[in-house]
C-alpha cells in the first residue's frame, strides 16, 4: 500500500493476524475503536478519511496520509482533478464529452480567497463531472474524471 | 434585573454570553448571518434572528437592522461582546438612545480610550504612566522633526488603529520616512485617517494587562493581571494569570494605575488596562479596551468572578458581587486556529470530521464548534480557547500539555501540535515570554518535529484503517438493530 506523507511517497505492508496489524515492532488492535501498542503501552488512536486522505491522530500528533490507488502513474495526473483543498467551484469550463489537452484549464476553485485552476494532467476525453459552479467541495474530492 | 439580552456576536463568545444569560435568568436573543444559521451559538440562545444581507457590514456590523431586531423581539439591553460593534461608540449611544440597556461602558468612555491619542492624553493626565513618545498632529515633517527626541528603535503607529495596521518598527533614521510614508498610508486605507504617532519602541518587554471592574455605585476595583506576551502577528496565542514577572508590590501598583485609567474616565462595566512591562519593572499605559476579553477566562480561573455575570448584573444597576482580590492557584489559556503553523501560520479551512475536546479536572473549553461543523473562511479562524487551572504554574503548564495531547481534532489543519510543543518550550517553562518571542524563534513558522516513531505509528494506523474501510463498516443500522445491552439500559430501569 502506497501513501504520500509530507510531500514523500512511502510504502508500507503490514503483517495481519486477525484484527491486529503490525509494523516496525508496533501493533494495532482495530475495532471500532483503535489502540495502538509499543513495548506494552497502550495509546488511543484515531482515524478518518476525508477524500483520499486519512487523518490521524496518534501520541499527541496529527498527521495526514493521502491514498495512492494502485497503479497510478505519477501522482500528479489525478491530483489535478481533485480539489486541492477545501473551498467553492467558481467556474466549469468543459462539457462530458469533450476532448481535452493536458494542461487545459477544466474547472476554477476558490479556495481561502484564492483562486485555484483545476488543469488536465493528460489528453483525454471528459468522462464525468462531479460538483457544478456554486458547489461546494472537501479536500480530496474528486472533481471531474478523464477517460 | 436585565431581562431580556441581545447579543450582538457569534461564536464562542455569543455562547459564552448566552450562557450567562441563561444562568442569570435572562432571555437570550441571538442574531446570525444566514452562514451562521444552525451552528451552536443559536441553539444556546431562547430565540435566534436571522440577519438578512451577506458580508459583515450587512450583517453583525449592521447597527440599524440589529438595533430593529432588539426592538421588534421587545429586549431591553444589548450585549456586545468583543470585536464586532463591541467599542463602536456611536452604536452605543445609538442603543441608549432607543431606550435600551448597553452592556458596557458609556459612549463618551469608549471614544475617550478608543483614540490612542486622547487615550495618551487622558492617562498622562490622571498619573498613569505612558510611553515615552509624541503624538503627531501634522504630517510627515512632524513625524521626522520629533522622531530624534523619542529615540531609536521606535514604532509608528496609526492614531486610530488597531491589529497592526498601520504599525511600523523603525530602527534607524534612515529608515524613517519611507516606513513614515507607508504607514499613514496603511492608516488613511484601513481607518480613513492618516495621522500617527511616534513612540519608542520598548524591546524585550512583556505584555501584562489588568482586568478592571466598575460599578454605578462608585466602586472600582482590579481584577489582577493577565500576562499575554506570547503572540503571532499581533494577535494573543497564550495567556496566563498570575504573570511570573509581577510580585506583589509591582501587581498592586499596577492595579491601583488601571483603576485611575478607567476612574478616569467614570467607566462602567469590565474592562482591560493594557501596559508593556519593561525588564527592569517600569510599566506603561498602552491602551485599554472597554469590553470583555477574548482571554477573560484566565482571570475567572484564578480570581472565581464570573466576569460576563458581573457585566450583566453591573448593567441592569446592581452593585458588583465580588469582594476583595485573592488569586488562587495559576490558569493558562491558549487560542486554538484552524490555522497551518508550517505555513507561516496561514488560515486553513475543513471540515471537523472529529473534535474530541479534554476533559478532567481543572480544564475548560470555550468554544463556538462541534463536531460536524465546517471551518469557512468568512469569520475568523479561531476554533477555540482552552483553559487550565492547577495550583502552580508548573502543573498548569504539565495539564495543559496533557490536554493538548488529549484534544483531537480531523479534518482542519490546527495549530494544537504547535501549542503543545510551546508549553514544554524553555523560555515559556522559565516565564521568559516577550512579545517577540515567536518572530525570534520561528520566523520562517514552525513545523513540528516527529520522531520517526511517530510517522511510523501514523503510517501504520494509515495502512490498516485503509485495509478494513475503518469507520464505514460501523454503519448506524448495525447499531440500532440490535437489542440495546442491559447494561446501557441499568441505569434507566434502576434509577
Amino acid at each position: 500500500m502506497e501513501f504520500k506523507f509530507g510531500g514523500d511517497r512511502i510504502e508500507i505492508s503490514p503483517q495481519r493476524d486477525g484484527s491486529t496489524f503490525i509494523h516496525e515492532g508496533m501493533m494495532l488492535h482495530m475495532g471500532d475503536e483503535l489502540w495502538l501498542e509499543i513495548d506494552g503501552r497502550k495509546h488511543k488512536a484515531t482515524a478518518t478519511k476525508v477524500g483520499d486522505v486519512w487523518w490521524v491522530h496518534v501520541l499527541g500528533h496529527t498527521l495526514q496520509f493521502e491514498v495512492i490507488e494502485p497503479g497510478a502513474v505519477g501522482s500528479d495526473d489525478d491530483k489535478g482533478l481533485t480539489a486541492p483543498m477545501p473551498g467553492k467551484i467558481l467556474e466549469v469550463h468543459v462539457k462530458v464529452g469533450q476532448t481535452v489537452s493536458a494542461g487545459e484549464t477544466l474547472m476554477i476553485m476558490e479556495a481561502m480567497k484564492m483562486e485555484h485552476k483545476i488543469t488536465a494532467g493528460s489528453d483525454g476525453v471528459i468522462e464525468s463531472i462531479f460538483y457544478q459552479q456554486g458547489n461546494q467541495v472537501e479536500q480530496g474530492t474528486e472533481l471531474l474524471s478523464i477517460s | 434585573m436585565l431581562k431580556r439580552t441581545l447579543v450582538a456576536n457569534r461564536g464562542e463568545i455569543a455562547c459564552r454570553i448566552l450562557r450567562a444569560c441563561k444562568e442569570a435568568g435572562i432571555e437570550g436573543v441571538a442574531i446570525n448571518a444566514a452562514n451562521d444559521a444552525g451552528t451552536m451559538f443559536t441553539e444556546l440562545a431562547d430565540i435566534s434572528i436571522q440577519l438578512e444581507g451577506e458580508g459583515l457590514s450587512e450583517t453583525y456590523l449592521n447597527q440599524q437592522q440589529i438595533l430593529k431586531i432588539a426592538i421588534e423581539n421587545r429586549c431591553d439591553s444589548i450585549h456586545p461582546g468583543f470585536g464586532f460593534l463591541s467599542e463602536r461608540a456611536d452604536f452605543a449611544q445609538a442603543v441608549m438612545d432607543a431606550g435600551l440597556i448597553w452592556v458596557g461602558p458609556s459612549p463618551e468612555a469608549i471614544t475617550k480610550m478608543g483614540d490612542k491619542m486622547t487615550a495618551r492624553i487622558t492617562m498622562r493626565a490622571a498619573g498613569v504612566p505612558v510611553i515615552p513618545g509624541e503624538e503627531v498632529e501634522g504630517g510627515l515633517e512632524e513625524v521626522l522633526a520629533v522622531a530624534p527626541s523619542v529615540g531609536y528603535p521606535l514604532l509608528l503607529k496609526a492614531t486610530s488603529g488597531g491589529g497592526g495596521k498601520g504599525m511600523r518598527a523603525v530602527h534607524d533614521a534612515s529608515n524613517l520616512e519611507s516606513e513614515a510614508k507607508a504607514a499613514m498610508r496603511e492608516a488613511l486605507n484601513a481607518f480613513g485617517d492618516d495621522r500617527i504617532y511616534v513612540e519608542r519602541l520598548l524591546t524585550g518587554s512583556r505584555h501584562i494587562e489588568i482586568q478592571v471592574l466598575a460599578d454605578k455605585y462608585g466602586r472600582t476595583i482590579h481584577l489582577g493581571e493577565r500576562e499575554c506576551s506570547v503572540q503571532r502577528r499581533h494577535q494573543k496565542v497564550f495567556e496566563e494569570s498570575p504573570s511570573v514577572a509581577l510580585d506583589a508590590e509591582l501587581r498592586e501598583a499596577m492595579g491601583q494605575a488601571a483603576c485611575a485609567a478607567a476612574a478616569a474616565v467614570n467607566y462602567e462595566g469590565a474592562g482591560t488596562v493594557e501596559f508593556l512591562v519593561t525588564p527592569k519593572g517600569e510599566f506603561f499605559f498602552l491602551e485599554m479596551n472597554t469590553r470583555i476579553q477574548v482571554e477573560h477566562p484566565v482571570t475567572e480561573m484564578v480570581t472565581g468572578v464570573d466576569l460576563v455575570r458581573e457585566q450583566l448584573r453591573i448593567a441592569g444597576g446592581e452593585p458588583m458581587s465580588c469582594g476583595d482580590l485573592s488569586m488562587r492557584g495559576h490558569a493558562i489559556e491558549v487560542r486554538l486556529y484552524a490555522e497551518d503553523p508550517s505555513n507561516n501560520f496561514l488560515p486553513a479551512i475543513g471540515k471537523l470530521k472529529r473534535f474530541i475536546a479534554p476533559t478532567g479536572p481543572g480544564v475548560r473549553l470555550d468554544t463556538g464548534v462541534r463536531e460536524g461543523d465546517d471551518v469557512t473562511p468568512d469569520y475568523d479562524p479561531m476554533l477555540a480557547k482552552l483553559i487550565v487551572w492547577a495550583p502552580s504554574r508548573g502543573e498548569a503548564l504539565q495539564r495543559m500539555g496533557r490536554a493538548l495531547d488529549d484534544f483531537v481534532i480531523l479534518g482542519c489543519t490546527t495549530n494544537i501540535r504547535f501549542l503543545r510543543e510551546l508549553c514544554y518550550h524553555p523560555d515559556v517553562v522559565d516565564g521568559w515570554t516577550t512579545t517577540d518571542m515567536i518572530d525570534r524563534l520561528w520566523p520562517e513558522g514552525w513545523t513540528p518535529d516527529m520522531e520517526s516513531m511517530i510517522t511510523d505509528a501514523g503510517l501504520l494506523i494509515a495502512s490498516a484503517c485503509e485495509s478494513n474501510n475503518h469507520g464505514n463498516t460501523i454503519s448506524v443500522g448495525a447499531t440500532s438493530q440490535v437489542a440495546p445491552s442491559p447494561f446501557q439500559t441499568i441505569n434507566r430501569r434502576l434509577p
